[in-house]
């Protein structure tokens, strides 16, 4: 799946760590999923989405 | 949540260290001292290399229990791949056994099992984590 994630979280100014700590993952797993190497599981999805207000839908899509 | 895996694996290769010292001197100490010792205390003797390897248990079930999704995949993946490694080395050295090429004992190779499964864990998580880096 592609993700916008890095860019909302550069948007807030928070760093790997700090949107780590705010869904209760690891940094390794924020950085994995910004350069889309580990696609989230639905409930770690829902977490992202409502960090950044958003719906899934609008932080992933899939790729073709 | 904070990635704590080189102090872990440091903690689990020590831990493998200490059983494997353990089961040589449990190994001396019942060839030699113990060899016409009572039974109740040979058997206890025996048995001293299992509390290094139950802490690496413990180290390991933590580990896995605390680490987040992501983590978890990883952990399963090496535990997976160390799983076949150590099977596939195990029976192919129990071919070269039956052919003559390799000799050891049933009892020393069965005492390699577990450290060799965590030593193989050590490479695959390694080997694991990178893919997701």
């Amino acid at each position: 799946m592609k993700n916008d994630i890095r860019g909302r979280r550069e948007a807030r100014g928070w760093s790997q760590a700090e949107l780590a700590t705010r869904a209760g993952v690891s940094r390794q797993t924020i950085n994995a999923i910004e350069t889309g190497r580990y696609d989230p599981s639905l409930p770690l999805a829902f977490t992202l989405a409502a960090i950044f207000e958003r719906s899934i839908e609008d932080l992933f899509e899939p790729t073709p | 949540m904070q990635s704590n895996v080189p102090q872990f694996l440091r903690r689990c290769f020590l831990s493998t260290l200490v059983y494997v010292v353990t089961v040589w001197c449990v190994v001396w100490l019942l060839k030699h001292p113990l060899l016409d010792a009572d039974t109740s205390v040979r058997a206890v003797v025996a048995l001293l290399p299992m509390l290094p390897i139950t802490y690496v248990v413990r180290l390991l079930l933590q580990h896995v229990m605390s680490g987040d999704e992501m983590q978890q995949r990883i952990d399963l993946e090496a535990i997976a791949v160390a799983g076949i490694v150590v099977s596939l080395g195990t029976l192919t050295l129990s071919l070269l056994m039956i052919a003559g090429v390799f000799h050891t004992t049933g009892r020393q190779a069965m005492a390699w099992v577990f450290p060799a499964l965590w030593i193989a864990y050590g490479f695959a998580r390694a080997w694991a984590a990178r893919r997701y880096q």
